[in-house]
């Protein structure tokens, strides 16, 4: 592929952006019969400064409903912001939306944005012509896109016939099919199985050693950890921290992370437990559920932490059930932040 | 983004609608039933109400139908009913598809024209309705004996190529509102029952009160099945038509700049509440 350019540093760039929607109904009914107007108005972007670098893998993380593909449709032209400022690749999406379009590839809806019923090569040749791609360079071009998601020996079959793993990566293909110096990556190994994940990552960073930019919006914090040169970390429409994921995990003053599963027995709330393994590292999560106590502890040492642990537990009478000490993770940095994991 | 690439993708978009409706080959036995036998049913009742074509009731016809020729006078309009039907749905149906099937955003992060993604997949419906105009008059001639001249041809096919337009621009005016509101079927039943009401598609304009013919006279329906009546059934020549294509293509032009108008605050309405991607 050789239509990457160089533009400035700065591929996207967004200032103050956000998004609001309505809450509620207000159906012909109510209106007929005068009832009040109760919808409200939901911020799912709220105020997002953003500055992805050019060549890049720029990772937005964040749970479900955070605002990451709110502000992915706002950068890909689908959606208009509520107020705020995008520029891609130095045009103005507000002014030039087709221009803009012209310019980036993007998979947003995975297998779904596809056609069943028409074969992989089919489907990219339909693409290629919506994407203005000369008619002498769409057989190459087409060809190039399928060979780049390793997907060429099974361009002629029905894409119904296709696995999901297959489905997603000829929407990687469709992305390409521009030759697009940006590429937006909505979700883009949901529903795939670890190979299929694996796979589509390689893809991913074989779109970076080409020097494309690609920014790509996740809720799996291994593949933010693994892919993204740096993240954003999104949390009720805003952006809770910035940085490479080595810096973000550094931001846990701790060396390792110790989970533990203490089953409680009777009224008690473990308060005491909580209290003493507070002294030994920092309890980042503490939840009781079902007689079982679950600690999310950041700590120096998990080998002075553990017969802490043991200790305490002994000492209010329960039972440690779980013991289990990981590296420090992106989780772990969400979890500092929000106070509430992931994938809650 | 050039004009030549914008009608490559045009065609492109019709062509990917052909290459799906092939792979479902059951449908063109539906464009069997409706092109031969439905229209059939209305002319044997007709047969039956004028007395097995009583010259009374044929001449009666007549003077309210401009021709005695019962069963073309049917068929035509059967022909015209189901175009309308075809371009009414076409492309409504066909966005509509697009968007709960989740192509539909795939399509629109593209650099194309949006004016592409509407009038496109509408595109894909001639052949099939070519089909059905071949059957229908197939089965006027074998079941009715009714062979129509060859003269007739070349005014039929002017009239046709200003109908396309025309039809398309109705139909993608009613597409448009797949973008804001998703379903739009009731509406295009409403407005497809009042055609066939209004535009003389069964029965003379002339039966219908005054009031109701004026509203005829601002569809573009009315005019293209009157000429195709008047060329088959009478055959008048294209100069006596002229009067009525230039009103057609007038009026065409008006429903397509309000098509698009339509289209464009819709699709910007879309945009704002998300609901390209919602359906």
């Amino acid at each position: 592929m050789s239509g990457v350019t160089a533009h400035s540093n700065v591929a996207i760039e967004a200032r103050a952006l956000v998004k609001e929607f309505e809450k509620g109904r207000h159906t012909l009914w109510q209106r007929v019969r005068r009832e009040p107007d109760r919808r409200t108005t939901f911020r799912a972007v709220d105020g997002i400064d953003l500055a992805v670098e050019t060549g890049e893998i720029f990772g937005l993380l964040g749970p479900n409903g955070a605002g990451k593909t709110t502000t992915m449709r706002m950068i890909s032209t689908l959606l208009e912001p509520t107020a705020g400022t995008i520029r891609v690749l130095g045009t103005d999406v507000a002014k030039e939306p087709r221009r803009v379009r012209a310019q980036l590839g993007a998979m947003l809806s995975g297998e779904r944005s596809l056609y069943w019923k028409l074969t992989g090569r089919e489907n990219l040749e339909y693409f290629a012509a919506l994407y203005h791609v000369p008619p002498k360079d769409t057989k190459d071009r087409v060809e190039r896109s399928l060979a780049a998601v390793t997907l060429s020996d099974r361009a002629d079959d029905y894409v119904e016939r296709y696995s999901t793993g297959m489905r997603q990566r000829l929407a990687l293909a469709r992305a390409l099919l521009p030759d697009p110096p940006l590429i937006l990556l909505d979700e883009p190994t949901v529903g795939l199985d670890p190979q299929a994940s694996r796979d589509l990552r390689d893809r991913v960073r074989d779109l970076r050693a080409q020097g494309r930019t690609v920014l790509l919006t996740t809720h799996y914090m291994e593949e933010a950890d693994q892919l993204c040169d740096r993240v954003a970390i999104i949390d009720h429409g805003k952006i809770v921290a910035l940085d490479s994921p080595n810096a973000l995990k550094r931001t846990i003053r701790a060396e390792e992370i110790v989970r533990l599963d203490i089953g409680i027995a009777g009224d008690g709330d473990g308060a005491a437990i909580v209290d003493r393994l507070s002294r030994a590292g920092t309890v980042a999560r503490s939840e009781r559920h079902n007689g079982t106590l679950s600690l999310t502890v950041h700590c120096a040492s998990a080998r002075e932490l553990v017969p802490a642990a043991f200790d305490a537990a002994h000492a209010a009478g329960a039972t440690v059930q779980h013991v289990e000490v990981v590296p420090v993770t992106l989780e772990d940095v969400f979890l500092s932040l929000t106070g509430r994991g992931l994938r809650e | 983004m050039t004009v030549a690439g914008d009608v490559r993708a045009f065609l492109a978009a019709a062509r990917k609608e052909l290459q799906i409706i092939r792979r479902y080959p059951l449908n063109y036995v539906g464009g069997l039933f409706w092109g031969a036998l439905l229209p059939a049913v209305y002319v044997l009742m007709g047969q039956a109400y004028s007395g097995g074509s009583d010259p009374r009731a044929m001449r009666a016809f007549a003077e309210r139908a401009g021709t005695t020729e019962f069963a073309g006078f049917v068929f035509i309009g059967y022909a015209m009913y189901m175009w309308l039907s075809s371009v009414l749905w076409g492309p409504g149906t066909s966005l509509r598809r697009e968007q709960i099937q989740g192509s539909l955003e795939a399509t629109m992060l593209t650099p194309v024209s949006r004016l592409i993604l509407l009038f496109g997949p509408g595109m894909s419906a001639i052949p099939s309705m070519l089909f059905t105009f071949v059957v229908t008059f197939v089965t006027l001639w074998i079941m009715f004996g009714f062979v129509p001249p060859l003269g007739s041809l070349f005014p039929v096919v002017i009239i046709v190529l200003v109908a396309v337009p025309a039809m398309y621009a109705i139909g993608t005016l009613f597409a448009a509102g797949v973008l804001r509101y998703g379903e739009i079927g009731p509406v295009v039943q409403i407005v497809r029952g009042t055609f066939v009401l209004a535009c003389g598609i069964t029965f003379p304009v002339a039966m219908l009160p005054a009031w109701a013919q004026t509203g005829a006279a601002v569809l573009p329906p009315t005019y293209i099945v009157s000429d195709i009546r008047a060329a088959i059934l009478q055959s008048v020549a294209l100069p006596g038509l002229v009067g009525d294509l230039a009103v057609t293509i007038g009026l065409t032009a008006l429903i397509a700049a309000l098509a698009i108008l339509l289209f464009g605050y819709l699709e910007r309405s879309a945009r704002r509440s998300g609901m390209l991607g919602r359906y």
